[in-house]
């Protein structure tokens, strides 16, 4: 298929939409605050001599920065955990949930959240970490299992990696479900909140392992952009045109478990984005993936960070799950493709 | 919006002001945000109704709290929301959060007070004794706790005298007749149920679902139905309708299911509650004798 | 140069494969013939390291084939397989480009070669076009200039190994492409292809290698591999052997 725009044109739109999402989720918040302030406040915190109000200065420093990274990196590493995932399985319609990642790290963070309690002994202090840690850790441990069980004579068997991601993903569901059951009223609710994904209470603590996962993915991901065109011809294609494909397929589901569980234990459960952006953009750009790569960051982060403002203004001064939004947007949006594209054939 | 909200909070003021029973010194000029049920009725209890500009969407007593801007679940607070309201203090219980939140608003010189949730007096007491020095008026919250202990003493002390065996009691919380709960040890609705005299059969911990036939073998003599979905009768019919094995309990059929309030159970103790557990004893032993006062929710 | 040593091959735990020893020499298009189940497509598998032997050796260029470092072997070795499943949708030159995938030789040599490979396979046409919205027959000759686009333009010391090209071509395409492979040979490739069609073989193959039951039934020119006694052994079909009028290579037909 022609690609819809030219490469270049595409790019700098990608950017275009990039900054506005940037400049938006600085400058959108329940507490309004003028240009010329903001920019102040901006200039301050990034170390430049300039005084802002101290309301705003902490608003910017303190909330709106941090909360702009996290979102700028989750959605960025989510995007490229989708195109990882739907090259891995030559699908366009794939997801990272399916190498487990993220029932585990669902199932580690309810783990935390309803037993949690019980290991009083921790300082209150450490529980949001040791949440984070928990799903990280979960989705990380399902993912091994996943590609461990996939293996065969030494090489990773996408069929029976699939098989076996869809089993353990309903394990752990059964897993949530038990203890759900006996989590008591408030503990559900914390569960479900997490479920639904926030950038709230985003913390320079909690972005920088997101941010190193961000340049990990960054940096190794477009280097297998060839390999991943290759892939898509078909494994055994692949290795004739020389690409080290049992590597590929290792790193890919490394660099996916990392990404996607630290996007997690960062922000919680976040869906549509990892599904959503790779397709989106190959409808633009065509599915070559040395301009997939960059493309769906760009795309990813915007997203996020548009989702994100619309979920803190639109019931201010209370604020959505982000997860709710990106799915509210999302899903007609992806039906609304599915339909035309009918059309089309 | 924001005027209507003011307007109704001038309201309040000047009822509860009425209401008040001595002239404590509140700053006037104080700002409140309340995240938990229990504290909102306490600060609108203590005549603090004025000062509370948001509360959190457990916050449903008295009604026209509802009217006031909402800063959604105490558990998944907005930092930013809030400090657009410029609040001086966050008052909630230990359930609040999540806990980067309450960093980030502390960073922002907002005041955050966390209360207890437990369902027992001494926590009413320490509850009340915080909010009387953030409301710098530690002397009317020490006769508020009084006035509440001595309602519910009342109402202890009229079971004193009784003989007759506890009545069996189990607590069911479903939703508009559906997934009954039943309050086990531990629980808002067994500590409820122990001060009305009744003896709890149910002996889980917490919330747990039952299936009807553990509820027949349990025998209740008395079933108290919440409902977070329908109110008094509604509830009562609702709950028989679907869970028809019930109609053979003892309770069923001698027509003995008083409704709770749910938001009674959640989220601390209640003002409403000496009232609660007075309705409640009411029904375990109908022949006690309460005053009418009491059993309406406005003792003196 | 390919060449395999008393080659034991299995699937499954199934023999397939039996003390086979083969060469392929530069420059030169062997053809293999066998019934369905012979053992075409497993001897390939093996010739292009996706099989592991049970028994016996592969070398490319006098070095075991799986010594050889992967991209190193793609600039040398190039495989088409019988099927594609690429479902997504790339453009016919990108397709192609693919097979400069193991080649750093820049953007401007590559867009060269691919349309020299697309011209080969008579398929320049399609440039430009969807992968995905290209007939089966259009689908195979793009592959095959994907193929020749990874080797090209052909040295000796390279192979390529072609399982049923002209499965899905019409008459026409199906001597456009056994052509553009004897050119290609003849610059000093070694090129293997599997066919069905005898008389293609007969026509377009140096030697050919006749499979019958995971064995050699026999091996060499096509004037001494097609026998009526060969060819009624191995695909028990009786047959007359007559001469292609015009360029004298056994003509076979079926009685």
């Amino acid at each position: 298929m022609k690609p819809l725009l030219s490469r270049r044109l595409a790019f700098v739109l990608l950017g275009v939409l990039l900054l506005l999402a940037l400049w938006l989720s600085l400058s959108v918040g329940p507490v309004a605050m003028d240009v010329a302030t903001l920019l102040r406040a901006l200039a301050a915190t990034l170390g430049m001599p300039l005084q802002a109000p101290e309301q705003a200065q902490l608003i910017v420093a303190q909330i709106r920065l941090p909360r702009t990274l996290l979102g700028l990196a989750a959605g960025g590493v989510l995007a490229l955990c989708g195109v990882a995932m739907q090259g891995l399985f030559r699908n366009p319609l794939a997801d990272p949930g399916l190498i487990g990642v993220s029932s585990g790290a669902a199932l580690g963070a309810a783990l935390m959240i309803v037993l949690g309690a019980s290991l009083g002994g921790l300082a209150p202090a450490w529980s949001p970490y040791l949440l984070s840690l928990s799903a990280f850790a979960g989705g990380l441990l399902v993912t091994a299992l996943v590609y461990r069980l996939g293996r065969r004579q030494g090489r990773v068997d996408v069929a029976t990696m699939l098989l076996a991601g869809v089993a353990l993903a309903a394990l752990a569901g059964a897993m949530i479900g038990l203890l759900q059951y006996l989590a008591d009223d408030a503990t559900l609710r914390t569960l479900t909140f997490w479920n639904l994904g926030s950038l709230n209470g985003a913390s320079y603590a909690r972005l920088w392992p997101l941010l190193l996962v961000a340049a990990l993915l960054l940096w190794r991901l477009p280097r297998w952009a060839q390999g991943l065109n290759a892939l898509l011809l078909g494994e055994s294609e692949a290795r004739h045109l020389g690409v080290d494909i049992e590597q590929l397929k290792r790193q890919l589901i490394l660099l996916t478990a990392l990404g996607v569980g630290a996007a997690v234990a960062a922000c919680g459960m976040i869906g549509f984005v990892g599904l959503m952006v790779p397709h989106l953009m190959r409808l633009l750009l065509g599915p070559d993936h040395r301009s997939l790569i960059p493309a769906s960051m760009l795309a990813g982060a915007s997203l996020l960070l548009l989702a994100d403002v619309l979920a803190r203004v639109l019931i201010a001064p209370a604020e959505l799950p982000i997860g709710v939004v990106t799915a509210l947007l999302g899903a007609p949006f992806f039906l609304y493709l599915l339909i035309k594209g009918r059309a089309h054939a | 919006m924001r005027r209507k909200g003011l307007a109704l909070r001038c309201v309040a003021a000047v009822l509860l002001s009425q209401a008040c029973l001595s002239g404590g010194a509140i700053a006037a000029d104080m700002r409140l945000i309340s995240a938990g049920g229990a504290v909102s009725e306490w600060l609108v209890a203590l005549g603090a109704a004025d000062k509370v500009v948001a509360v959190d969407s457990t916050s449903r007593h008295p009604a026209f709290l509802t009217q006031l801007p909402n800063v959604g679940y105490q558990r998944s607070l907005s930092a930013e929301g809030i400090l657009a309201l410029h609040p001086d203090a966050l008052i909630g219980t230990e359930e609040m959060g999540p806990p980067p939140v309450l960093k980030q608003l502390d960073g922002a010189g907002v005041a955050l007070h966390r209360l207890s949730a437990e369902a027992s007096l001494a926590a009413v007491q320490a509850n009340l004794r915080k909010l009387g020095d953030v409301l710098n008026a530690p002397e009317q919250a020490a006769q508020r706790y009084r006035a509440f202990y001595h309602e519910l003493t009342q109402v202890t002390a009229a079971l004193q005298p009784i003989a007759q065996a506890k009545p069996r009691v189990l607590l069911l919380l479903s939703h508009a007749g559906g997934n009954p709960m039943v309050a086990g040890r531990e629980s808002a609705g067994d500590w409820l149920i122990n001060l009305a005299g009744g003896r709890n059969v149910a002996t889980h911990q917490g919330y747990q679902a039952m299936t009807s036939e553990a509820l027949l073998a349990l025998a209740p003599e008395v079933i108290v139905v919440t409902d977070r979905a329908l109110q008094g009768d509604e509830a009562r019919r609702a709950l028989l309708q679907q869970q028809p094995a019930l109609a053979v309990t003892p309770a069923a059929q001698a027509q003995r299911l008083p409704f709770l309030d749910p938001t009674l159970l959640v989220g601390g103790v209640s003002p409403r509650v000496p009232a609660a557990v007075a309705q409640l004893a009411q029904a375990f032993y109908p022949a006690l004798k309460l005053p009418s006062s009491l059993l309406a929710g406005h003792a003196p | 140069m390919l060449e395999c040593q008393h080659l034991a091959l299995a699937r499954g735990g199934q023999r397939i494969i039996e003390d086979l020893s083969l060469s392929l020499r530069d420059g030169e298009v062997l053809a293999v013939l066998g019934p369905n189940g012979a053992g075409k497509s497993t001897l390939l598998a093996a010739l292009c390291g996706e099989l592991a032997p049970l028994g016996g050796s592969v070398q490319l260029a006098g070095r075991a084939l799986s010594a050889w470092p992967a991209s190193e072997r793609a600039q040398r070795l190039a495989v088409l397989p019988q099927q594609s499943s690429l479902s997504f949708a790339f453009s016919v030159d990108e397709v192609v480009g693919m097979g400069r995938l193991p080649h750093a030789s820049g953007q401007q040599r590559d867009a060269a070669i691919v349309h020299e490979a697309l011209q080969a396979a008579d398929a320049a046409h399609l440039r430009g076009r969807n992968y995905l919205e290209l007939s089966g027959g259009e689908r195979q000759r793009v592959h095959l200039a994907r193929v020749l686009a990874q080797l090209w333009p052909g040295a000796a010391g390279q192979v390529l190994l072609l399982d049923e090209p002209t499965s899905m071509l019409d008459p026409l395409h199906q001597h456009v492409t056994l052509n553009a492979v004897r050119r290609f040979s003849a610059a000093g490739a070694a090129v293997m292809v599997i066919l069905h069609d005898l008389n293609l073989a007969a026509r377009f193959a140096d030697r050919i290698l006749l499979l019958h039951q995971g064995r050699a039934q026999a091996l060499g020119t096509p004037h001494e591999v097609l026998t009526e006694a060969n060819v009624l052994q191995v695909f028990e079909l009786p047959v007359i052997l007559s001469q292609h009028p015009e360029l004298g290579c056994p003509w076979v037909i079926p009685r």
